[in-house]
């Protein structure tokens, strides 16, 4: 059932693909100036961030702009990738409701989208790399792999938080609560030894924070994802989309009447 | 083979009287539970559809039509029953679906193709083509935003038509747009009737479910009313089946508010010293029953009820149609058709046979009167009475003119 259903989204990959792109550009307004100023929000906090912290809370990190860089883009994607989602179906009445194809189609494409958006602001990122010479090894294999699992994750969220917005309108307030909350106990702005060692286990609860930190190991500091870090972004990822899709196909069937 | 099945299949909708959209509002009204109305939208539906069948759907405004076809395209999911198409379904419940107006024509032909089943190298393909179709070529690069409703409505359409269905669903699409859009919806579905395309035809333009489908179904109010053969599903439709006439209280209703609209146009739609009175005028179909529907080229027959108060000798009977604006459009008696009447006593009707009803389309004022051999009015009752005539061809106008083209 899962392969055909698979088979069935596979079918619809050139459907995916031109929502997601038509949604990217929609946001940018298709005009170079547009990805420049989105690029600017992410660049602006970026300098924000790194001047309060570095220089007023003297966080002592090797390669610090980009430790933090990398908690922003990522956590940035969850964000995006969630937010976008959540209004993918309340946000398309029209198409909700005059045609059919497999309503998780506009989630994916969603989080594609959100994906198109990071990967412009990874591409600074890898200039800021090589800018500062960071060495790269062979652990940066691990890297596409955390992503996958983030971007697993966030799907699994979008598609419970677009299902329910589209009963419970308040989902989005009490989501956009949540995000800021997670922004500061997520490793994001500092490393995850400042908290003391009982929240410590607290924080590593969230496979975000997780995600983060093995990403900045693999990436900036050469060093390889722990087993045991690798064994919980897996099996969450697995729980979240698991939930998030039994959330969706629950309350799928009523799409059309509701929204 | 068939391409869909439809098994007793219900669908209601549970209507709250108080919606509740918040967890806030679902946490607080946890100990009250919700009340609902519950509607009955389709009861027990259940019929298939052949493949290369054009199957058309009629009914009055609410009579599940549209509720049907959403649930035939996995719009909306059943209450209970099932559906099932055996074909790749292809509806077209809207033109334009997911038109983005900050994007290019060239840009929403791909979203939209895309949407419709179309794979990307047959869009690319076939991309000029559309354009030129809809005749947009100097807008390729134009945001949608900037074109009117009409070049919107061409261009979804030019689209539309490049996919290639197997089944169709096709919910008043043809409602949109002009006379010449209109033709061209019109050829569009013969050309696909001709490759064998199933088709699901909902409409309420009877002339063209009369011409492209094979078998219709007739709903009133959710309930399957009669599938059968196109002309005796309209003509029940039309004629409102006999006894049960579930058309024929509302149509005298709506034919009373004409009444009063015309008496208040007038101050004294009836005059005449009643020694003969008209006491009733009523239409009859070609089945014998009564009515105020009628299909154009059937026959008709309208009975005037008369109450004679004392003998009258060489009374006449006299007719005339009127058109909704007052046109007289046809007028006639009994005297003028030589059936002269040597004298009247008492209750009885007289007959007025039409074999064909000429006219088109449209609602349609009846005069009835009787008066003396030199016109003193007994009793004139001025478009006091009204009927309706539902298209069965495609001319227009208001009357039909009996003609051939010879080439």
């Amino acid at each position: 059932m899962i392969v055909n259903h698979l088979k069935e989204l596979y079918d619809y990959r050139n459907l995916i693909w031109q929502l997601a792109w038509s949604e990217f550009k929609l946001r940018y307004k298709n005009s170079i100036l547009g990805y420049f100023w989105s690029l600017l929000e992410p660049l602006l906090m970026l300098l924000v961030l790194y001047m309060v912290f570095s220089n007023l809370m003297r966080i002592q990190v090797e390669y610090y702009q980009l430790f933090l860089f990398i908690g922003i883009i990522l956590w940035g994607f969850m964000s995006k990738a969630t937010t976008i989602g959540m209004f993918s179906i309340v946000g398309k009445p029209g198409m909700v409701k005059k045609i059919y194809f497999p309503r998780e189609i506009f989630v994916i494409s969603s989080c594609i989208t959100a994906l198109l958006m990071s990967v412009f602001e990874s591409l600074v990122f890898i200039m800021f790399m090589i800018y500062f010479r960071v060495p790269i090894s062979i652990n940066l294999a691990y890297a596409p792999l955390i992503l996958l699992f983030l971007f697993i994750i966030s799907l699994g969220l979008a598609l419970a938080l677009c299902a329910l917005n589209v009963f419970y309108r308040d989902v989005q307030f009490i989501w956009q609560v949540f995000l800021q909350i997670g922004f500061y106990i997520t490793p994001i702005l500092y490393t995850i030894d400042i908290f003391p060692k009982n929240l410590q286990r607290f924080a590593l609860l969230s496979p975000i924070a997780r995600i983060i930190t093995s990403a900045r190991d693999t990436i900036i500091y050469s060093s390889p994802a722990k087993t045991e870090d690798l064994l919980f972004m897996f099996l969450s990822s697995i729980v979240f989309l698991l939930v998030g899709y039994i959330i969706f196909s629950k309350l799928e069937p009523r799409f059309a009447e509701e929204i | 083979m068939t391409a869909i099945k439809v098994e007793n299949l219900h669908k209601t909708f549970r209507i709250p009287h108080e919606k509740r959209t918040t967890i806030f509002e679902t946490l607080t009204g946890f100990f009250k539970p919700p009340t609902y109305e519950t509607f009955y939208a389709l009861k027990n539906i259940n019929f298939t559809v052949e493949e290369g069948e054009a199957l058309g759907i009629i009914g009055e405004n609410g009579s599940g039509k549209s509720t049907l076809l959403k649930i035939i395209a996995n719009i909306l999911r059943p209450s209970a029953g099932s559906v099932t198409a055996l074909k790749k379904l292809t509806p077209f419940l809207e033109l334009g679906v997911g038109f983005q107006s900050d994007l290019t024509a060239a840009e929403n032909i791909k979203i939209y193709g895309t949407i419709m089943g179309m794979q990307k190298r047959e869009i690319n393909d076939k991309l000029d083509d559309i354009i030129e179709f809809a005749g947009l070529e100097k807008f390729k690069d134009t945001k949608l935003k900037n074109f009117s409703s009409g070049m919107q409505v061409r261009l979804a359409f030019s689209t539309a038509i490049q996919t290639d269905p197997e089944i169709l669903l096709m919910d008043e699409v043809l409602a949109v747009g002009d006379m010449e859009f209109q033709q061209k919806c019109l050829d569009v579905l013969s050309q696909y009737r001709k490759d064998g395309v199933t088709i699901v035809f909902v409409s309420h333009d009877l002339g063209a479910v009369r011409r492209f489908c094979d078998r219709t179904l007739l709903l009133h109010k959710g309930e399957q009313v009669v599938l059968g053969d196109t002309g005796d599903v309209i003509d029940r439709y039309v004629y409102g089946g006999g006894e049960e006439a579930p058309n024929s209280s509302e149509n005298q209703n709506e034919s009373e508010v004409a009444e009063t609209e015309a008496k208040s146009e007038d101050k004294s739609p009836r005059w005449g010293d009643k020694t003969i009175e008209i006491t009733n005028v009523e239409f009859y179909d070609k089945f014998g029953n009564k009515g105020t529907r009628f299909n154009s080229f059937d026959p008709m027959t309208v009975r005037i009820f008369y109450n004679a108060h004392k003998k009258i000798s060489d009374p006449v009977f006299g007719i005339a149609f009127y058109s909704e604006n007052g046109e007289n459009l046809f007028g006639t008696n009994t005297e003028l058709k030589n059936a002269s009447i040597d004298s009247l006593e008492g209750k009885g009707h007289v007959d007025l046979m039409i074999e064909r009803i000429p006219m088109i389309t449209g609602r349609f004022l009846l005069t009835v009167a009787v008066h003396t051999h030199d016109q003193k009015p007994y009793d004139w009752h001025d478009k006091q009475y009204s009927f309706d005539v539902i298209p069965t061809c495609r001319d227009i106008g208001l009357f039909d003119v009996p003609c051939n083209w010879k080439i």
